[in-house]
């Protein structure tokens, strides 16, 4: 009696070992002999599912063996979802990839209803600020859609080619996030709305009260109710990182397509993947959305929450989880400050609206100085701990451990960035010619002091860093920090009333912002798409013998090197993002670092000799950032490979996996150009629009402008500013790169070609003749510098002095203490109800006699009682 | 005519010896017997407080009381047979499951 196994068991041929392993025990437990005594039926079944069972095993095996697998695309989808790296060999990826790739942009036809809501909202007559609720909404429904279709469809084979795993639907519904967001900034930026700067015009609306409630005065009564609402906040601030945090997102959950679900480790757990990605997402939105500081505190913490979980996302590997943990209780401690923060801050105005406490932040002369310092000061806190600034910055390098979107999208797109949100919102509160309060300057210089040493300390560790996401970690704080920097030296400006400076220095570091999001982003795609390649490669190459993957790690930059003929694109778009970030003239970057250290050198000369710090400190570290950002490309793209095991690796690296290009296009074209494009047009007095003052930096024409930009950039009017401009200049783009071609750079391998500027960089890379860095490498600094300057060694030192014996007081006082008495209150009320229990003998004689007693006694009591 | 007060007493002492019986026997159905002992003393004091008083609702009471005992010991005796199924035994010292 011969029986299709798979139409026996009520499966498709190609489900997953799980799906079969389920319905073999299902049809087991129906059929077995011991549940079925004397059926002979039963008997019968259970034989065929004998042979069922052995003729799938057999079957397995065949399809396991390399030879007959190229019909079968689905062997990444049939290793089941083990924690560690499968031992079966992934065979043939990159044929499969180049199959299925002609396919996989069809999967984008569901983003087309997610395309039309904007243009049907304007067409019903919505305002585009009401319809801005949208933009948070999106991914908040999106985030529990994909979630329990995710368990519920987990494995099937729509759910993971159709919709990958969950992957459209939050692309969608950022769409509809990016979407919204660009139809209210078009809004603005076309003039149907405008940024004032007085409180009253900017663009609040609030939709709905939220929590009413009244007051207990000092006299006992109940009087003057408060209303936290729902609502929007709008200036050009809000706009930009509005425009930054959907931009990016979407690209990176475009990137995310390719990138996690290529790889066989997130088999059937994508779809927890993007759940998180796009609540992170929508943490994100509300924040910048927020039009009050309880509700940005609320979607502060959404996002730690989510950063946590997708930190940790590898859970089985201790190093992740120890990551999560860390990362969640750093910025903890930074959360902390905030909350103290937000609570003085209500102290003081009785309000957390932004409407209520930006309109007149002085209340007219009566507000003290000191405890506004203290508030803003512990608001600035918080805003080191999610940006990881000194001294919180220990968790964003370990933060690595998550999937390499999820670098992208914290440290490019969304988390760090709040914290610099945060510290821009506090110019109002200093801002002396909108009515701030004075005597906050110091406030400024501690966030430019911060600021500094931490753009110092960073790029110091970043040029020993061999983990290509690392040296991009220590990149973001040192980049982040330049722009506290910038956000410093600003609020001391405003504080001291030179508002033409402070909003100049505002305008740049927000605008360094944007680049820093834009290129940053990009870099960790762009060293997302080298580490795919290089472990597929690797996996390739190993394939079947069975090699063992965990002394080959795809992200140290040791194993690579001459990638630049292999990744033509990726070569291109991380060198635009590394010149964006180092500041090379015309590039990106260059245009707002320009304007934070010339403002912080102006500050220290020509008015506060304190600020000599900061100013020292970004200038070297412009330096430095040619430097390590050059080692990094130079060491992965540039030279020969450096071992004969990455050799081989190298020779099988492929730029082929879908969806992973689109993004590094897109925004190396914006890193390239958009530095130069937006200054043109005014973008830094733009984004400090709302506490700019008729700056009248605007030239007439077009070509007035691009010579004004370009003369402010490169000639400006104050000498000492020249000489700061060009050292800056020839730091970071001559200094640091030749340092960084002397030790890591060289040409290609003989035979190997790349794109034509990749190509010239590569062979003047080894031209400045090369330079044996062991000696250098070994030296106390290099190694303290290795270890991160033992910051976390001195931070676990220090728990385990103070935290760790507390906590185990604590946790001995709860056992004993609060446990004892607990349990004795346990221990004697059981012994207590042993002895009621005699009362129960169970003879029905025995209870008679208690009613009639109790009987009796209720008609004494009630004879007695009433006399 | 026999004064009320009379039969009152001859109903306490019925019920109390009623309520003796449901307390040291141990066979079911004396216990039950003993119980409609106790009811129809219950029943006697409204006959005797009804023909007191001259108030009717004294027998219609009786009346209903003596109907509600009917249907009581049809349960009961049903009570006893389950019990007899279940335990072999209608002593009620067997019934003891419920102790503790």
């Amino acid at each position: 009696m011969k029986v299709d196994p798979y139409n026996f068991l009520g499966i498709s041929e190609n489900s997953s070992e799980k799906q079969i392993d389920r319905a073999i025990k299902k049809k087991m437990r129906l059929y077995h002999p011991d549940k079925n005594p004397g059926d002979k039926s039963a008997e019968e079944q259970f034989k065929i599912l004998q042979n069922c069972v052995k003729e799938i095993k057999e079957s397995k095996k065949d399809s396991q063996k390399p030879s007959d697998s190229s019909s079968n695309n689905d062997t990444g989808a049939e290793s089941s979802p083990k924690p560690a790296p499968s031992p079966q060999p992934h065979q043939n990826h990159n044929e499969s990839h180049h199959a299925s790739s002609e396919n996989e942009y069809r999967l984008l036809v569901p983003l087309i209803p997610a395309l039309l809501v904007v243009p049907l909202m304007a067409i019903v007559g919505v305002e585009s600020v009401d319809a801005a609720f949208l933009i948070v909404l999106a991914p908040f429904i999106a985030f529990p859609v994909i979630l329990v279709t995710g368990q519920l469809f987990n494995g099937r084979k729509e759910w993971k080619h159709t919709l990958k795993e969950g992957g459209i639907i939050g692309l969608s519904a950022l769409l509809v996030s990016l979407c919204t967001a660009s139809w209210v900034l078009l809004d603005y930026l076309r003039g149907a709305r405008e940024i004032s700067k007085d409180a009253g015009g900017r663009q609040a609306t609030s939709w709905i009260d939220w929590i009413s409630f009244e007051v207990l005065q000092t006299d006992y009564s109940m009087t003057s109710e408060r209303v936290i609402g729902v609502g929007v906040w709008i200036d050009s601030l809000t706009l930009m990182l509005l425009f930054v945090a959907t931009f990016l997102c979407f690209l990176i959950c475009w990137f995310s397509l390719g990138y996690m679900n290529t790889d066989p480790v997130n088999e059937n757990r994508n779809h927890r993947f993007y759940a998180e990605f796009v609540l992170f997402a929508m943490g994100m939105f509300g924040m910048v959305l927020a039009d009050n500081f309880l509700w940005l505190f609320i979607f502060w913490e959404i996002m730690g929450l989510c950063s946590y979980l997708l930190i940790g996302f590898y859970f089985w590997k201790p190093s992740a989880a120890y990551a999560a943990k860390k990362a969640f209780l750093t910025t903890r401690v930074g959360d902390v400050f905030l909350m103290i923060g937000l609570l003085i801050l209500y102290d003081i105005y009785g309000s957390l609206e932004f409407s209520v406490v930006f309109a007149d932040p002085s209340l007219a002369g009566t507000v003290d100085s000191d405890k506004l310092f203290w508030a803003l000061l512990m608001l600035f806190i918080g805003a080191v701990g999610k940006s990881a600034q000194f001294p919180l910055h220990v968790w964003l390098p370990d933060a690595m451990e998550g999937p390499t979107p999820v670098s992208a999208l914290i440290h490019a797109a969304t988390m760090v960035n709040a914290g610099l949100y945060l510290v821009a919102r506090m110019v109002p509160f200093v801002d002396l010619g909108g009515h701030g309060v004075a005597g906050l300057g110091d406030l400024g210089l501690i966030v430019a002091y911060i600021g500094g040493i931490t753009a110092f300390m960073a790029a110091s560790i970043a040029f020993v860093q061999n983990d290509i996401k690392k040296v991009l970690a220590y990149s973001t704080m040192s980049q982040l920090a330049y722009i506290f920097t910038g956000l410093g030296v600003s609020l001391w400006f405003y504080n001291h009333g030179k508002t033409d400076a402070a909003t100049l220095v505002f305008g740049g570091s927000m605008f360094h912002l944007f680049n820093h999001a834009m290129a940053k982003g990009m870099l960790f795609m762009a060293s997302g798409s080298v580490i795919h390649e290089v472990h597929h490669a690797h996996d390739h190459l190993h394939e079947g013998d069975g090699h063992d993957h965990h002394d080959f790690d795809p992200q140290d930059m040791r194993n690579m090197g001459g990638l630049a003929s292999k990744m033509p694109i990726t070569s291109v778009a991380m060198m635009i993002g590394s010149m964006s970030i180092i500041g090379i003239p015309l590039i990106g970057g260059f245009w707002s670092k320009e304007a934070i250290v010339a403002k912080t050198w102006k500050a220290s000369l020509d008015y506060e000799p304190l600020m000599m710090g900061p100013a020292i400190l970004v200038l070297l570290t412009a330096g430095m950032t040619g430097f390590y950002m050059s080692r990094m490309w130079f060491m992965t793209f540039a030279g020969e490979p450096k071992h004969e095991e990455a050799r081989k690796v190298v020779d099988h690296v492929h730029e082929s996996t879908p969806w992973i290009k689109e993004p590094l296009v897109i925004l190396s074209i914006i890193s390239a150009m958009g530095g130069f494009g937006l200054s043109v047009f005014g973008i830094v007095k733009w984004l400090a629009k709302p506490y700019s003052y008729d700056l009248g930096i605007n030239q007439d024409s077009f070509l007035d402008q691009v010579i004004y930009e370009l003369e402010h950039a490169f000639l400006p009017e104050d000498p000492n500013l020249r000489i700061v401009g060009w050292t800056t200049i020839f730091l970071s783009m001559v200094i640091g790169p030749i340092f960084a071609a002397r030790i890591h750079g060289g040409a290609l391998r003989e035979g190997e070609k790349s794109g034509p500027l990749v190509s010239w960089l590569v062979w003047l890379s080894g031209k400045f003749g090369s330079q044996d860095a062991t000696e250098i490498s070994e030296s106390t600094l290099a190694l303290a510098l290795q270890e991160r300057l033992y910051f976390d060694h001195y931070y676990e030192l220090a728990l385990s002095k103070t935290v760790l014996p507390f906590a185990a007081f604590a946790a001995w006082f709860d056992r004993t203490v609060i446990d004892g008495v607990i349990k004795k209150v346990e221990s004697n009320s059981t012994l207590g109800s042993f002895q009621i229990r005699r009362v129960t003998t169970g003879r029905a004689s025995d209870y008679i006699l208690m009613v009639a007693v109790g009987m009796l006694s209720i008609f004494v009591l009630v004879v007695g009682v009433s006399g | 005519m026999i004064d009320p007060s009379w039969i009152a007493a001859l109903g306490v002492i019925l019920f109390g010896i009623g309520l003796l019986g449901t307390f040291y026997h141990k066979n079911a159905i004396v216990v039950l017997m003993c119980i409609e002992l106790m009811l129809n003393a219950a029943n006697l004091n409204f006959v005797a407080a009804a023909s007191h008083y001259g108030d009717v609702n004294g027998w219609v009471f009786t009346a209903i009381a003596i109907a509600i005992a009917a249907a009581e010991v049809a349960i009961g005796l049903a009570i006893l047979l389950s019990l007899y199924s279940s335990q072999g035994t209608i002593s009620l010292d067997a019934a003891k499951e419920l102790k503790n």
